[in-house]
Parts: structure tokens; sequence; C-alpha cells
């Protein structure tokens, strides 16, 4: 009996373990730059020595704010454009697609298992040497929108093989033109769905650097500034740059799990009897 | 007519759902459409509304042919068999849903409402959502939201289905009043033949995509024009059998050596082999006795059914090789399980089918 249980101590002790290090693997790097941010002496900042220079230094610095306002216009172009067709291409799917869903299904998943860096250059090849349009943020948004549909569209597909369709019989019976059913039936119960496939193609995009390298021209976003900078030496600016960044998408989540946890905020329809994890 | 389908047929790849259906309905008739599952029946319902293309035909409503009309222009409206009330909207909501859509006034829509709220006895229930009703709360909140629609016709798919057997009688009283009071054709779809029976003006009997038959309910049920009708409608014992002679006054059946009387003969022929169906309250009972007596059995009793103001006596016939069953109003002699009796029922009662088109 002292044995077994003994054993079971041992096991959960273990488990604990494992757990502790894969977050300490996970955080570890976020940590320590986020330490660093704010640290006079960021290359070895243990102990630190606190201040807020980097911080504000690289506020006042004009291309960090362009690189950001870029990213941010990027990130909210190709979500848009990612969710709008991936939405029409999920309803095409579950609705019409029939036996044929595989191969479309196929179709729409490609862009995952081609990487990225041959995305971008694929797309500048075929924009800017054979078309001859020149690189700049519009050209690059239709690039990350490309993958950024796949994502969306897994999302979408998961979230909305849910909704029942006949509800949208039941508006159209009752005199709801097609336009009028979706904004007054279908939109109000998938926007869930299709919110998340937004917020994961906007994150996508304003991080990417692969696909919007090539097709960029000469617009600076945080990664293609980031990635440049770190040519000419690592500045303190982009620890304080990751650091802000990072401390943005957590508030964010923060604030969603708050407010879905008091329940102010509840996302979307969701069946009494249905229960869920969030 | 006021509705009428024309050689509608629909057709999946190799399956024939619905196969060259020919119906008028009058403008104030409860028509009832009874047939098993997967008799076509919901088929022909969704191609009325729009929800699904015929593959060939034509439906008209009011004269129009709406054949090529998106359900929303054709003016009908519907009750589901799982309600399909809008989960994010309010009772009050879900009941104005038609109403915003045909663009009426806010006054019309609230007067319209609360009169559908009123007759459903919805009171009180207007601010909660569907998932905060029972369902047979919800049942009413689905049919209000059809009649305040005051459509050109109401469709009904199974809407009794999911409720019980009690609230399922109220129900089917109610949706004939407001059938009557609103003027307007109601097509009601239904397995189920009590249903059919306790509403309906005219039942078309569907089986495998066909209309069977397409009339008044007694006559659906006392003359059956099939025998998938008579299996279908009503309850009844049949038995296989050889016509052994046809004569002016009907014809008589030879049942494994049980000589029969039937007073139709149905065009039958000397040799024929046919299936003979009897209503179970067709089926009489009395104690044995020496007294000879036309389309009589021996039979012993089984087993006992009580069914409130009827019994059905559940019978051993050993002559038929066959379980027959006779439902008697109790206030009729009683007799007990094991019993010795015997079963005979009038010469009209039968009702006779060539065997090969029997189902």
């Amino acid at each position: 009996m002292t044995i077994s249980r003994l054993k079971r101590k041992a096991t959960k002790g273990l488990l604990l373990l494992v757990l502790a290090l894969t977050y300490v693997f996970l955080f570890l790097p976020l940590v320590h730059i986020g330490i660093a941010a704010f640290a006079r002496n960021f290359t070895y900042p243990y102990p630190p020595l606190w201040t807020l220079e980097t911080v504000a230094n690289m506020f006042a610095n004009n291309l960090y704010r362009t690189s950001l306002l870029n990213s941010f216009i990027l990130g909210l172009g190709s979500a848009v454009i990612a969710t709008v067709f991936s939405t029409i291409a999920t309803f095409g799917l579950l609705r019409y697609a029939g036996r044929h869903v595989a191969k479309f299904v196929l179709l729409f998943m490609a862009p995952l298992f081609v990487a990225e860096v041959l995305l971008g250059i694929s797309s500048s090849i075929l924009g800017g040497f054979f078309l001859q349009i020149p690189g700049n943020l519009i050209s690059a948004m239709l690039a990350n929108s490309i993958h950024c549909f796949s994502f969306a569209l897994l999302i979408m597909a998961t979230q909305l093989y849910r909704y029942d369709w006949r509800l949208d019989e039941a508006a159209m019976v009752f005199g709801a033109s097609p336009a009028q059913t979706f904004f007054e039936v279908t939109l109000p119960l998938i926007w869930p769905g299709l919110l998340s496939a937004f917020i994961i193609s906007l994150i996508l995009s304003f991080n990417n650097l692969e696909i919007s390298f090539y097709l960029l021209g000469a617009t600076p976003t945080l990664p293609s500034m980031a990635w440049g900078a770190l040519r000419h030496g690592i500045k303190p600016e982009l620890y304080a740059l990751a650091t802000v960044v990072n401390i943005v998408v957590f508030v964010i989540l923060a604030v969603i799990f708050v407010l879905m946890k008091t329940g102010s905020v509840k996302f979307g329809y969701r069946p009494e009897r249905e229960s869920s994890i969030v | 007519m006021y509705i009428s389908l024309e050689g509608i047929s629909k057709r999946y790849a190799a399956v024939t759902a619905v196969d060259e259906v020919d119906i008028a309905i009058g403008k104030t008739e409860f028509v009832s459409l009874l047939g098993p599952s997967g008799s076509g029946k919901t088929t022909l319902l969704r191609i009325i509304a729009g929800l699904e293309r015929p593959t060939t035909g034509r439906v008209l409503i009011d004269g129009v042919d709406v054949t090529d009309l998106p359900p929303h222009k054709r003016g009908i409206a519907m009750v589901f068999q799982e309600f399909l009330l809008f989960p994010h909207r309010t009772v009050r909501e879900n009941l104005a849903f038609p109403l915003r859509m045909q663009q009426l006034s806010k006054e019309e829509i609230a007067s319209r409402v609360a009169w559908a709220a009123g007759i459903l006895s919805l009171e009180g229930l207007e601010d909660r959502y569907p998932n905060q009703l029972s369902g047979g709360q919800q049942q009413r909140v689905a049919l209000g939201r059809g009649l305040v629609a005051h459509p050109k016709v109401l469709l009904l798919d199974e809407p009794l289905a999911n409720l019980d057997r009690e609230l399922r009688q109220e129900m089917e009283v109610e949706i004939r009043r407001y059938q009557m009071q609103l003027g307007i054709p109601f097509i009601y779809v239904t397995h189920n033949q009590e249903e059919a029976m306790s509403m309906s003006d005219r039942i078309a009997v569907v089986s495998k995509g066909r209309i069977e038959d397409f009339a008044e309910r007694s006559e659906v049920y006392d003359h059956p024009k099939t025998a998938f009708i008579a299996q279908f409608v009503g309850r009844s014992s049949h038995f296989n059998g050889t016509v052994s002679a046809v004569s002016s006054e009907g014809a008589s059946v030879d049942i494994s050596g049980v000589k029969l009387h039937v007073s139709r003969n149905a065009n039958l022929k000397a040799g024929q082999r046919v299936v003979v169906f009897v209503k179970n309250e067709k089926v009489q009972l009395e104690a044995r006795t020496d007294t000879a007596r036309a389309n009589s059995i021996d039979c012993r009793i089984k087993d006992i059914i009580l069914r409130g103001a009827y019994a059905e006596y559940i019978l051993d016939a050993p002559a038929l090789g066959a379980e027959l069953v006779a439902t008697r109003p109790r206030s009729e002699t009683v007799f007990t399980a094991g019993q010795e009796v015997r079963a005979f029922w009038s010469g009209d009662a039968p009702d006779i089918f060539p065997a090969d088109k029997a189902a």
C-alpha cells in the first residue's frame, strides 16, 4: 500500500516536472527578452538594471512607428480578404460540394503544404517580374491572404460544421431573401467562427516575414524591419519591440478570457445543454 | 383550384423520390399527405415550398406558376418538425420575423404578434429564448410563426411528431380551428394516420413517390383503393387466399380451406390469388354455438389489450393458421383470455385486392 502510494506520488511529481519544463521551454525566451527590454545591461540582464529608456527610444523612432502601422494595415487587409473568401468557401463546401468535398478541401488546404518562402518567391516572380507590378502593401496583402485563407477555412469549417442549415430554410420560407437570411439568421449565429478566423489571419499576416519580404518592395513592416535591423547588430529597441507586441497580445487574450469567464461577453449562441471548455 | 401540382417529379440520380404527381387543392381545404417515412411526402411539401426544385412539372399557387420562384417570393409559411425557431431571437422576435420580412408597420406587427401569443397561450413568454421553452411551447411558437404570416398556404411538416400523445390530440383540434379561422389551405405532412384522419378534409396517401389515392378522409378509410392503403390506413388483419367463385353478389374466397364471402368483387376472376383485409373494428365476437354463420371463424382469445373505451382481442385462428385482431367497445360482452369464441363479420366488411399488387 505504501509502495503504491509512493508510486502515485512519483508519477504525479514526474508529470508536474514535465509540465513545468514544457512551460519553461515555451516561455523562457519571452521572459528573457521581456527582462532585457527593461534593463540597461540588456546583453546579460542578470541582475537587471531597470530602465524605460529602450522602450522610450523605440517609440520615439519614426521607423518603428511606420513599421507598426504598415504591419497593422497588412494584417487587417489580409484578414479581411482571407475571412471573406474562406467564409464563401466554407459555405460552398458544407452546402454544395456534396461528394466532391474531399477534392475541394485538398485544393483549399494546398497553401499549407507550400513553404512560405516559396509562396513569397513565386508571388513576387509572378507579380513583380512577369506582370511588372511593383511590390507594395497591396501585393503583400494578397500574397499573405493565400495561406491565411487556408487557416481561416480550417477554423470556419470546424465552427460551421455544427450550424443547422435548415434555419436558413426556415428564414427563406418566411419571406427572407438570401441576403436577409444571411444577415438576420446565419451571421448572428456564426460570427464567433468568423471572428476567430479573422483574428488568426490578422496575427499570421501581421507577423509574417517570409511571404511579405518578397512583395513589400521598400515598405517596412515590423518583421521586415526587425530582420533588416539584425544585419546591423542587435539593437535593444528590438527587445523592446518584441516585448511590447507580446504584452499587447497577452493583454488582449487576458481581457477576452476574463470577459468570457464572467459571462459579460457570450461568443455567439450556444445551446444550453451543450457545455464548452470556455 | 387554388394550388395545383402538375406532373411533378423529383429524381436524384437513380432514385425517384416523387413520381408524376398531380394534385389540386381548394382555397379552404385541409389536406394531409399521409405516407410512411421515405415515401416522398416531405419532398413533395418542400417542392411546394420552393426548397427543392422539381425535375419535371409545375407548381401553381393562386393561379401563378411559382415553379421558378425562390421560397421567399411564394408567400408561403411552414411549420417544421424540428420547429427550427431562431435560437438567437426571443419568442416575440421569432413571431415577428415573417411580418418584418413583409415590411408591415410596427403597429400591425405588434397586434398580430399579440394575437398569436394570445390564441396559442404564449403570453408572458414573449421575451424568452427558444431554449428556455418546453417542447410544447416551442411547437406553439413554430405554429404561431406560420399563422401570423397570413400566408397563401401553410405547409406543415409533421409538426406534432415531437410531442407526446395528449398534447398532440389537443393541438390537432387547435390546428384545425386556426385553418378554418384563416380560411387558407393547410397542407399537412404526416405518417400518423390518426392525425390525418382527425384534421383533414381530404387525404392524399403517398407511397414510393406516387399518390395512391387522393380522396375524402372517410372514403380513404372506408373504401381503400389499393392494398397499400388498406394496410396503411386503419388497423386490420389480412389473409392470402384464392377466389373460388364469382357472382353478381360478390366473390367467394378460399383461405386455407375456410370459405369466406366478400360482397365486393373488384373485378375478380375465379382462381385468382387475392389478399383480404378486415378492419379490426369490423370483426365481431360471440360465444361458440352450433348455429352456422357465414364469414365466421372459430378462435381462441390469446390476449386482451385494453385501450380505454375499447378492448383489442388478439385471436388465434387455427383454421386460418393466422392471428387476427378484433377491436370491440368495452360496453359489449366482455370475453376473457383463453376463451374459445367465434369471430365473424358482415359480407361487406372485407376489402379485397389481387395478390400481385399487395404490399
